[in-house]
């Protein structure tokens, strides 16, 4: 049995219920009552994302200041209810245009309902697909009272459209200008110990595009990954091209990939939907390029000083730069006084989070800037305790460099009536959770 | 819930304060209903903002239902939502109102517009008013018809919907066969998924109740079927393909031939962007391969990258819905994960639960090549400031030493760890040393070092102290202090508030007498005092027992409370391997999540925080159990910490003489049933026991007061008719421990008679027909459909105990028995007695 959800509640960080939802009735009313006792109100509430109270089980998400609860009675496919809230959440952002809080929601909550509606039958998710629903939920946002009336126009024509062949696009879209953008976003996951060996890292990419394309195009990409080259090179019958290529360990593609020519000719082919969506997702563990090295030196001196001393390579070239770069370097708890300098950027001590926080702007490639602090402790009679110190944590974005090494190759697109189109290709990479034991 | 409060707290639209603002909304919607102006629409839409916004803080505003469906009236799609959603909330408790939108909303079923047409259906199903279910039949039957998919598509769900309401109105109407149809025959792959919904619930509640349904039930398992569906799969939205991958894993292919090509179809689902899809294809792929060895294999190689993506994409909570089933698989296979350690690794903003799970699987697969690299890790975790965190490490560093045969490194780093000074992890860690050194005596000499450095003043959790404390009682020759250290805990008795560490106090002072008599006689009498005059019972039945037995004489007692340890092989597991083929069977569900089969949370009678535990300790004691306080003590000392029960032998065994003095009516008796080698000592045997059989029999017979009647039976003639004591008498410790220790002679199904399954309603009425039949039962636990019983039973001729774990499963009327028995060359024949005696069950 998939979801099939007795009810979603929308409650805030009070427990106040912003939106109730039941589809069915085999839990009571009572519910959200349960769930605001035996895990808002205990510790429980960060120690698993799944309970169970009663004869139901409650999965939950926070999403900013916002829970959202889905209650089922019987045995529920877990991954397939969380993943319906994170396109809902996603649906509901599409509507919105941007944040999803309790402000959003407050006001918004007739719209909430109506997609509710549409998204979720009787605890079967249904159509989540933004692009179709926006064709027949037309209340935008928030409707100011003389807006114009819905295009009635469409409506029925619509519901043909929502479940076509190619559920994801629909027909007759014409753009004056034919564009296509495509972001290639990669994040690094890094732990490197305290010696500098890299204990575990990798990398997840997205691809994301936004495509203005009038018509039914079709679009092939080429990437420089190895599988895709070997075959391209099998089927050209020609020796492939030296330089860099790319081994994936794993790719998920949106469901407009034919997955069936990806498997036999190992190229990316697909009809896009109109608009903003991602293409596909990859993970790479083998050959990622560390954007930065992060050299700590950390001595405590005696019970009330420690010497701190950080050095941050950055390993990309030298036209490139680094933008948004913080670096937080923990210090003790009982931290009185700091001092620092720095050889470029700005720091600061936040004792909130217990660490000096380093931010620099603009950080070209190639660069080693150090940072040299000094940290005064509070004294105190019985602190027999050593310090615990949790790890270095970096943040930052890169653009137009891939940690992967991944590149378009090219990005063809075909329509019938064989218009010309723009193709922008951008790359970033991210920090995504990088840290560096000291 | 309280409304007001609630009420009062919400900021939109406007403050409502209660009953007032109620009326004026009624008094202001009753204006606009009949109103024409222009910017009526406008306006109204405020009005049913507001209800929508009470409704939905909880405050009731039945009262202005006649009012909302005077406004209905309207062309606005969205007002006539908003209305609908009203009505769907209230009609339940206002059946009569509910009448009055019937007739707008079947008017609506048949509008032009087929969105319109759609919702009007929809509410119509969620109206929930049994007695209005007649007019529900028709707008469904022409919507299952209708021209427009998107009605189709309501239709399919609303005919559940009405089931729900009204079983037999829906298959009266000859929905389902109609769902059927649909479902083979519709364009519209929603409409498709939806009717495979609707049936797959219909079809599998009625199925109790009609063959025909169950028949239909097995029908949409049928190849043609399955085929037309997975044909269609690309068609279907990512929701649909889970319910029809998860249907197809229930498909049993007829060769193998069928099961690649299903495979073939299916593989590039792996690389679909939905979790939930991803999982549905790998369980559907791990079901196909279940009877093909090389081939499962292959496919957990398969799916390693697919689900390692899922775990590092998308938000903690989705990940951790994934890794709780890569933790399955992990456990399932942990040799195929060992070079994926990397992947296990713990960030250190994550989530605890993500955390825990991870550790889990990194003590999973550790082995020879990569226990340096994981043990070097969880030591970082173990300096971690989360407390918790660094408990589980230090747990997990412990488990690997506990599996691995080169433990040298893994014992340094644990004794590190009792150098952090750190409270928490100089505890987790003493508990582990003391496992440890039951598995590995050899190690003593490093330990017992280290850990004669550590103050027990500085020990406060009952667990670490309790380790600690058998440390000292077990190693009392190599620790110097030790007898000192014991006096000064002894002279805090009344301090110590924990009865476990107390009950440790005793035998660690016992041990340490035996080995040092001088320096701890003293420390004894002081404890034994201390201990006979203790509230706790145990306490004080230990320290009275220890007394008398030290009295009768002291190598008796040397030898029941320090005898020859072997060292312990494997400790055991909490799961037994039926509940995790039950828990693999459903993959891809909560139960992977709560690590137990549906039944166990779904079922009333399971809720609980005890479960259901394979535990014999945990089940609930029968009527035959002597001694509530002695099973109280087997539950505190399973609670999770295995290794405490089921190494304490010595104790168990003392423990397990004293229960049953209870019971018998000669103490000396009972305690020769249980320590074999005591009863020669106590009998003044000469020859060990078992060259004469009928002479021990006769002393423990006639001890026990059931006369001579056995031994004047004439020389067994053959063949030997098993005849059963019709009054063993067995602790609940001893059965435990025999249970541990004899391997199983016997292991048959048998059926059980209608009339038995009947009669297992009340579970008790077995255990009295069985000891009708001289079979006791000695714990017992389980609800319908399964039950879990353990009987023994002894055989009259000499006392040879056979023990039985008998389940019952009442849905299958099957009963699966499991025998074990001291003299294994009868266990057939009590075997064939057993299986009469079941089948009699419930006749009378």
């Amino acid at each position: 049995m998939p979801v099939s959800a007795s009810a979603i509640y929308f409650l805030n960080l009070r427990g106040d219920v912003l939106i109730n939802r039941l589809y069915r009735d085999d839990v009571g009313g009572n519910m959200v009552d349960a769930f605001r006792l035996h895990i808002m109100q205990t510790k429980e509430l960060g120690s698993c994302p799944v309970r169970q109270i009663g004869g139901c089980s409650f999965l939950y998400m926070r999403i900013s200041n916002v829970y959202i609860v889905i209650v089922v009675s019987t045995n529920a496919n877990v991954a397939s209810a969380f993943k319906f809230v994170v396109e809902a959440v996603a649906l509901f952002k599409s509507y919105f245009g941007g944040a999803f809080d309790e402000d959003a929601i407050r006001n918004n909550f007739v719209l909430i309902y109506e997609l509710l509606d549409e998204i979720m039958d009787f605890g079967y998710p249904q159509n989540l697909s933004p692009e179709m629903l926006k064709l027949y939920i037309t209340q935008q946002g928030v409707r100011s009272p003389f807006s114009s009336k819905p295009k009635e126009k469409i409506v029925p024509n619509a519901t043909l459209q929502v479940t076509g062949a190619v559920g994801w696009r629909r027909e007759g879209l014409v753009y004056k200008k034919n564009e296509v953008f495509l972001d290639i976003v990669e994040s690094v996951n890094l732990l490197m110990s305290s010696k500098g060996s890299v204990l575990s890292c990798d990398v997840t990419g997205k691809i994301l595009m936004k495509c203005f394309l009038s018509g039914m195009p079709d679009l092939k990409l080429g990437l420089n990954d190895k599988i895709g080259l070997e075959k391209e090179s099998q089927l050209k019958s020609r020796p492939a091209k030296s330089g860099k290529t790319i081994e994936l360990d794993d790719v998920t593609f949106h469901q407009c990939v034919n997955l069936t020519r990806f498997n036999t000719e190992k190229t990316v082919s697909f009809v896009p939907p109109d608009g903003e969506f991602e293409l596909m997702k990859y993970r790479i563990t083998e050959g990622v390029n560390l954007p930065f090295r992060v050299l700590p030196t950390i001595k405590e001196l005696g019970q009330a000083r420690v010497e701190v001393n950080v050095k941050v390579k950055s390993a990309f070239g030298a036209k490139m730069f680094a933008l948004g770069v913080v670096i937080k370097i923990p210090v003790p708890k009982q931290t009185a006084k700091t001092s620092f300098q720095v050889t470029s950027g700005r720091v600061k001590y936040n004792a909130a989070i217990n660490c000096l926080v380093w931010k620099i702007r603009k950080f070209p490639g190639q660069t080693e800037p150090t940072l040299s602090a000094e940290v005064e402790l509070i004294s105190t009679i019985s602190e027999k305790k050593s310090w615990t110190r949790p790890p270095i944590q970096m943040e930052f974005q890169v653009p137009m460099f891939t940690a992967s090494g991944l590149r378009v190759r090219f990005l063809k697109v075909w329509e019938k009536s064989g218009y010309n189109t723009v193709e922008w290709v951008r790359y970033i990479t991210k920090a995504g959770s990088y840290e560096i034991r000291c | 819930m309280p409304p007001q409060p609630a009420a009062q707290r919400s900021a939109s639209p406007s403050q409502p304060s209660g009953k007032g603002e109620v009326s004026d909304l009624k008094a202001q919607l009753r204006q606009l209903a009949g109103s024409r102006a222009p910017g009526t629409d406008d306006s109204k839409r405020d009005l049913f903002k507001k209800v929508i916004s009470y409704m939905t803080v909880g405050i009731d505003v039945s009262s202005v239902f006649s009012e909302m469906v005077m406004c209905s009236a309207t062309s606005d799609i969205v007002l006539k939502k908003m209305c609908y959603l009203y009505v769907g909330n209230y009609a339940k408790y206002n059946p009569d109102l509910a009448l009055l939108t019937i007739n707008f909303l079947q008017r609506d079923c048949k509008d032009e517009d087929p969105m319109i047409r759609g919702l009007a259906l929809r509410s119509l199903c969620t109206l929930r008013v049994p007695n209005l279910v007649e007019y529900l039949v028709g707008p469904l039957g022409s919507g299952l018809k209708d021209g427009s998919s998107y009605v189709r598509m309501v239709a399919s769900i609303g005919v559940l919907k009405l089931y729900h309401i009204s079983a037999s109105t829906c298959v009266d109407a000859d929905f389902p066969a109609l769902l059927k149809h649909l479902m083979l025959n519709d364009p519209d792959a929603q409409v498709v998924a939806n009717c495979l919904s609707s049936l797959q619930e219909i079809w599998s509640l009625e199925a109790n109740t009609s063959e025909e349904a169950s028949r239909e039930r097995e029908a949409l398992l049928s190849k043609p079927i399955i085929y037309y569906l997975l044909n269609k799969i690309k068609e279907f939205s990512e929701w649909s393909q889970c319910i029809v991958l998860e249907l197809v894993s229930k498909y049993v292919p007829p060769d193998s031939s069928e099961i690649f090509d299903i495979m073939n179809l299916l593989e590039d689902r792996l690389q679909h962007a939905n979790g939930a899809v991803v999982l549905a294809t790998i369980k559907l792929f791990l079901q196909l391969t279940l009877s093909m060895t090389d081939v499962h294999q292959q496919v957990y190689e398969r799916i390693k990258a697919p689900l390692l993506t899922q775990v590092s994409s998308g938000s903690p909570e989705q990940s951790f819905a994934v890794l709780s089933h890569l933790h399955l698989l992990v456990m399932r296979a942990p040799m195929l994960f060992s070079t994926d350690y990397k992947h296990f690794y713990c960030q250190y903003n994550e989530p605890f639960y993500v955390k825990k799970l991870k550790l889990e699987m990194l003590t999973a697969v550790a082995n020879e090549s990569n226990t340096y690299e994981i043990v070097t890790e969880l030591c970082e975790y173990a300096a971690n400031v989360d407390i918790p965190m660094a408990r589980e490490s230090i747990r997990a560093v412990g488990k690997i030493a506990l599996q691995q045969y080169d433990v040298n490194a893994i014992v340094d780093r644990l004794l590190q760890f009792l150098e952090m000074e750190k409270d928490h992890v100089t505890a987790e860690t003493l508990v582990l040393v003391k496992d440890l050194l039951r598995k590995y005596p050899q190690w003593s000499h490093d330990c017992i070092a280290v850990v004669g450095n550590i103050s027990s003043k500085n020990i406060q959790e009952p667990k670490a102290k309790a380790a600690l404390i058998w440390m000292l009682g077990e190693y009392a020759q190599d620790m110097q202090d030790a007898p000192y250290v014991l006096e000064s805990l002894i002279e805090n008795w009344e301090d110590e508030y924990s009865a476990e560490v107390r009950l440790h106090l005793l035998t660690s002072v016992m041990k340490c007498f035996f080995r040092r008599p001088p320096e701890t006689q003293q420390a004894l009498g002081a404890a034994l005092a201390a201990g006979i005059a203790d509230f706790h019972q145990d306490v004080h039945d230990r320290a009275l027992f220890y007394y008398r037995l030290l009295q009768y004489d002291v190598s008796v007692a040397e030898g029941v409370v320090n005898p020859q340890k072997q060292a312990v092989s494997v400790f055991a597991d909490i799961h037994s391997s039926e509940i995790k083929d039950r828990i693999f069977d459903e993959f891809n569900s909560l139960s992977v999540v709560y690590q137990k089969p549906t039944y166990m949370f779904t079922d009333k009678e399971y809720r609980g925080p005890f479960a259901f535990s394979e535990e014999l300790g945990n089940l609930s004691i029968g009527v035959e159990a002597p001694e509530t306080i002695v099973s109280s003590q087997i539950v505190d000392a399973n609670d999770k910490d295995l290794l405490l029960s089921t190494s304490e032998k010595e104790d168990n065994k003392g423990l397990s003489n004293n229960g049953s003095a209870y019971n018998a009516p000669a103490y000396d008796g009972s305690l020769s049933l249980t320590a074999p080698q005591v009863q020669s000592d106590l009998l003044s045997l000469d020859a060990p026991l078992p060259s004469h059989p009928p002479h021990s029999s006769l002393a423990i017979d006639d001890l026990l007061g059931l006369g001579m009647s056995v031994a004047s039976t004439p020389p067994t003639p053959p063949p030997p008719v098993l005849k059963l004591n019709a009054k063993a008498v067995l602790d609940p410790n001893t059965f435990q421990q025999k249970w541990r220790q004899l391997p199983v002679s016997v292991s048959q199904d048998a059926s059980i008679s209608p009339q038995g399954v009947a009669a297992l309603t009340n579970p008790q009425s077995l255990l009295r027909h069985m000891q009708g039949h001289f079979i006791q039962c000695i714990a017992s636990g389980g609800q319908s459909p399964s039950f879990k019983f353990f009987f023994f039973a002894q055989k009259s001729e000499d006392s040879t105990i056979f023990l039985v774990e008998c389940i019952i499963n009442s849905s299958t009327s099957k009963a699966h028995l499991k025998i074990k028995a001291d003299d294994e060359s009868s266990s057939q024949a009590f075997s064939t007695l057993f299986q009469s005696a079941l089948s009699n069950y419930g006749m009378h």
